[in-house]
């Protein structure tokens, strides 16, 4: 029995609001086995974004402990753990593949090594055609693989992902999650992933947890067990549509 | 805004504490740098002598007449180009080469033409203050919301009425904008004219000074059009402030 | 074989070099205040040697003013754009200042430095500086916040943040300041040199002007003018290649 990939115990986070003190997560506790996709739901300023930032390593928290690797985090450790936020963040006069290059560039990896290496996941995206293609010239949903193709460019073992695809329509939005089930397939990394969308975590995920209102804490931590690979027409079956109820109405009640 | 009051003080205090202590301590040769207590001793004496103040009126009346003739020649002349369109785009590259290209090297040649007098001063004021008029007037023209027109039309207002209660409040802000900037062209140009060849004025006076080395004296008319030139664009910037915040308040009404 | 547009522009310099030259000889206008083509061009080829050293002292002076300006300018602008509270701060104390006839200064500089070449190069800075400072300050402090999160997320030292997206990010900025700044260098260093100098293409048409060498003054302001010309040419070439990003920023993702 390995280390979890990510161990959270205890974790508590305040932060100040002009004189008033906010607590944004309260005794949070779960753990993660490597190679598992995980996706956080919750209520809007649950603290879902906050806590991911802790994992992350950009913030810290206030109580408790969060070890990546079996080790606590402090600082990002981008050769470990990369991050794919909301908004793509793509530098704009860089190219595609430029962008996917630009992590291992800041390290100095030799420009072959990078570029072969950044192809093949321009690939695995879908997106060879485009590599040198503007990110003015992509569409939203293109950009966002550019960013999960940079998300791999370090080879980490850890993605975290902060509602990647919330600004996409909801058309490109399933097939993002289709195509993204199909790179976690192929690559088996971990996913800490975040949504809004109840759908979208059941359809995605190994293991749901569900976030109380502020301050956050685990309500409840759901496996799902739909076989992989996950197709489409899972979505509207009924026992999808059991697990869905249950989540939504765990959130509502806490809401109340 | 408590950022802005800081930054401001924090200046204030570091150049005229720092310019007063320099001097007072002698860490720069007191030729060199007097202390700002004795520069503004002689700038209150200064203010105090009627031919100091007649040089300031010389500039001051330089200044103001130039910015009367050149601001509704501008006005009018942005206006019109707004207006007809196709007369804007003949000018426009006109203009702009003008606005591109540094006016003060005409300045030798003005004087050739007109002189050293009063005239040639004013007229040198004129042409620099106008044309970033022209461009401002312009662009204010330009910028009225087409749905304000309509919605007026609708009301049946008359044409005097679109222009006073529609058109003029919507471009005022644009047009103030454009007057302050012309005024810190207006007082560049005159400066400029007096310092270079003039028998008047303070920057007739302050060039004469740089000219005998007589720094005291220098400072104190630096100090002096600065706090006035400063006061003159804060006064102004203030106008368009309370303009355009009155705008958006009965522009959203 | 030339385009047709190229020929019709030929065609009409020429035509109004040779309607500029009638008016002069015609005596339509005084041969003392529009120099005739022939007279600016036998000016060239009488003093040509004079002209051409003073044109190298005036290069001279404007690129060491250019990059001293350029450097400072930038440099205090991305300080002081990286703290919000910073830029708050000094952001309206460096506008304000931007009213103050910078001219008033030199007489000092004069005081202080002479009239060779360095208070010339020391003017230009002073006058490029501020819209450079403040036009790089707005592009740092306009970067969204999104960027230093990604940054700080891939493990980009700070090195690399401000050299990699800090500063492409803030470069249209940048570089519009750069225009306007280097313009005003450009201005600032001839008419200080018209104003009191040794030596340079200021100091030429001024000195011809005393003479009524009309010839040679206007042969002199075209020198500075090709000057500002060739400036404001490669500035806009430079602001087009980055201008491009100004479209790109905004629908990036």
């Amino acid at each position: 029995m390995s280390t979890p990939i990510i161990e959270v115990s205890k974790l508590g986070k305040d932060f100040r609001a002009g004189h008033a003190l906010v607590h944004a997560l309260s005794d949070v506790s779960f753990a993660v086995t490597e190679g598992q996709f995980v996706t956080l739901v919750g209520p809007s300023g649950c603290g879902k974004s906050t806590l991911l930032q802790i994992l992350a390593g950009l913030i810290g928290p206030t109580r408790g402990e969060v070890r990546i690797d079996g080790k606590r985090i402090s600082a990002p450790i981008p050769e470990k753990i990369s991050m794919v936020f909301q908004d793509p963040t793509l530098l704009p006069w860089k190219t595609a593949l430029a962008n996917v290059e630009f992590p291992l560039d800041l390290r100095g990896v030799a420009r072959p090594t990078r570029r072969e290496r950044c192809s093949a996941l321009l690939e695995l995206v879908g997106l060879r055609e485009f590599a040198e293609h503007y990110p003015h010239e992509l569409s939203g949903g293109m950009r966002q693989r550019v960013a999960i193709a940079r998300g791999l460019a370090q080879d980490p073992r850890l993605i975290l992902m902060d509602e990647p695809f919330a600004a996409l329509d909801e058309q490109t939005r399933t097939r993002m999650g289709h195509d993204l089930l199909d790179i976690w397939e192929k690559t088996r990394k971990t996913v800490f992933f975040i949504t809004h969308s109840l759908t979208e975590a059941i359809y995605l995920s190994d293991v749901v947890m569900v976030m109380s209102p502020r301050p956050g804490r685990i309500l409840e931590t759901i496996a799902i067990d739909f076989p992989r690979p996950r197709e489409l027409d899972v979505i509207g079956s009924e026992a999808f549509g059991r697990v869905r109820n249950r989540i939504w109405h765990l959130i509502a009640e806490a809401e109340a | 805004m408590g950022a802005a009051l800081a930054g401001y003080l924090t200046f204030a205090v570091v150049l005229f504490g720092g310019w007063e202590l320099v001097g007072r301590l002698r860490l720069v040769d007191p030729d060199l740098l007097p202390p700002l207590s004795e520069v503004s001793a002689l700038l209150w004496r200064f203010l105090q002598d009627p031919r100091f103040i007649a040089d300031l009126g010389v500039t001051a009346s330089e200044v103001a007449v130039a910015f009367a003739i050149a601001a509704p020649l501008a006005i009018s002349t942005g206006f019109l180009l707004g207006e007809r369109l196709h007369l804007a785009e003949a000018f426009n590259p006109v203009v702009h080469f003008i606005l591109a290209i540094p006016q003060s090297i005409f300045l030798p040649v003005f004087i050739l033409a007109f002189g050293i007098g009063f005239l040639e001063k004013v007229l040198f004021g004129i042409t620099h203050a106008y044309f970033v008029i022209v461009v401002n007037s312009f662009a204010a023209v330009r910028s009225i919301p087409p749905p304000l027109v309509s919605a007026a039309r609708v009301f049946g207002a008359t044409r005097t009425q679109i222009y006073t209660r529609i058109y003029l409040p919507a471009m005022l802000p644009l047009i103030l904008t454009g007057l302050r900037l012309g005024m810190i062209f207006c007082i560049i140009g005159v400066l400029l004219a007096e310092m270079y060849a003039s028998r008047r004025g303070i920057g007739r006076l302050i060039f004469t000074w740089g000219e005998s080395y007589q720094v005291p004296e220098l400072l104190a008319g630096i100090l002096l059009i600065s706090v006035l030139t400063v006061a003159v664009n804060e006064t102004m910037r203030l106008a368009e402030l309370r303009v355009s915040r009155f705008y958006t308040r009965t522009a959203a009404a | 074989m030339m385009r047709p547009r190229a020929i019709k522009v030929l065609i009409i310099a020429a035509a109004s070099l040779a309607a500029w030259e009638a008016v002069v000889r015609l005596g339509l206008v005084s041969q003392i205040i529009l120099a005739a083509p022939s007279a600016i061009v036998a000016a060239a080829a009488t003093d040509g040697r004079v002209f051409l050293t003073a044109f190298a002292t005036t290069v001279i002076e404007i690129v060491a003013a250019i990059l001293i300006a350029w450097t400072l300018g930038i440099i205090v602008g991305v300080v002081a754009g990286s703290s919000n509270m910073l830029a708050a701060a000094t952001a309206p104390v460096l506008s304000s200042i931007f009213a103050i006839p910078l001219i008033i200064v030199y007489p000092l500089l004069m005081a202080w430095l002479g009239i060779g070449p360095l208070s010339k190069v020391v003017f230009g800075v002073l006058s490029g500086f501020f819209p450079i400072a403040l036009n790089t300050m707005d592009g740092v402090r306009a970067i969204e916040r999104r960027y230093l999160v990604f940054a700080r997320s891939i493990g980009a030292t700070t090195l690399q943040t401000y050299a990699r997206i800090i500063f492409p990010l803030a470069l249209p900025s940048m570089v519009s300041g750069l225009r306007v700044g280097t313009g005003l260098v450009v201005i600032g260093v001839i008419v200080t040199e018209m104003l009191a100098s040794l030596g340079g293409v200021g100091f030429l048409i001024s000195y011809h002007r005393t003479l009524f060498n009309t010839g040679h003054v206007y042969f002199g302001m075209v020198l500075a003018l090709m000057m500002a010309v060739a400036v404001n040419v490669g500035l806009t070439w430079l602001d087009r290649r980055v201008g491009r990003w100004r479209i790109l920023e905004r629908t990036d993702g």
